[in-house]
């Protein structure tokens, strides 16, 4: 991971994560998930499902592969967050 | 415990063993059905009368309830913690966003179980009722998550 990453200031990392974590009304929520997915969008995420699923092919392989990557991720968070 | 003491097989093979009903939901459920999200956190949907052997399960990897079972109950959730955090819902029925009641029996009489580790089996809900599930909180993530759930649950049924 870069220095720059690394470097993510305390107020950033609390605003993404209010963004992620907030309540969105029924119909944002609605609009969002019932909107039509693009070839493109269904392209990328079969994308993602095939390489994740390939070179991680269990679901045990995968739980780890999921520990590890929070771990490291939590290890760049500013420990003020 | 230390971040590095815990064991994520250790884990799943306590819950196992407990005989506690318990699907794993969230992002976790997610990574497990092979979509590749980021999560810090595990979570659990019991059933209301099997709080203290999932708990007593746990225990041993010192995980420690935020909340007596009795507290759990009349909450609806609970959160179990040490260097990990186990998010817990224990209702008998939670609805979604729009008013939909999901009822815990109904998505355990469907569940599914997947082998998370040599001859330890965890279960999920199926894909569907996951789907539902997302719709409890409608954040931002969970409208992401099931985006992903869409084509996984496409794909389950393009193999069948």
């Amino acid at each position: 991971m870069s220095e720059q990453m690394r470097r993510v200031p305390p107020s950033m990392v609390r605003e993404l994560r209010a963004d992620a974590e907030r309540q969105l009304s029924v119909e944002e929520f609605n609009a969002w998930v019932n909107a039509p997915m693009t070839d493109a969008e269904r392209e990328e995420i079969d994308s993602l499902i095939d390489w994740f699923t390939r070179r991680y092919p269990t679901p045990e392989a995968r739980l780890e592969y999921a520990r590890r990557a929070a771990r490291d991720l939590a290890a760049m968070m500013p420990s003020s967050t | 415990m230390q971040e590095s003491e815990f064991d994520q097989r250790t884990f799943f093979r306590a819950i196992a063993d407990s005989g506690a009903r318990a699907l794993l939901i969230g992002r976790r459920a997610l990574i497990v059905l092979g979509a590749p999200v980021g999560t810090f956190d595990y979570d659990f949907w019991i059933h209301v009368d099997d709080i203290e052997r999932f708990n007593v399960a746990v225990a041993t990897l010192g995980l420690i309830p935020n909340h007596t079972p009795g507290d759990a109950r009349q909450r609806g959730r609970y959160v179990l913690e040490n260097s990990e955090r186990v998010d817990v819902l224990v209702a008998r029925v939670h609805p979604t966003i729009d008013s939909q009641r999901i009822a815990f029996d109904d998505l355990w009489a469907r569940h599914k179980r997947y082998e998370v580790s040599a001859g330890v089996w965890i279960a999920l809900p199926t894909i569907a009722d996951l789907m539902a599930t997302k719709r409890f909180g409608a954040r931002p993530k969970d409208a992401e998550d099931l985006r992903f759930l869409a084509r996984l649950l496409a794909r389950e049924n393009d193999d069948e």
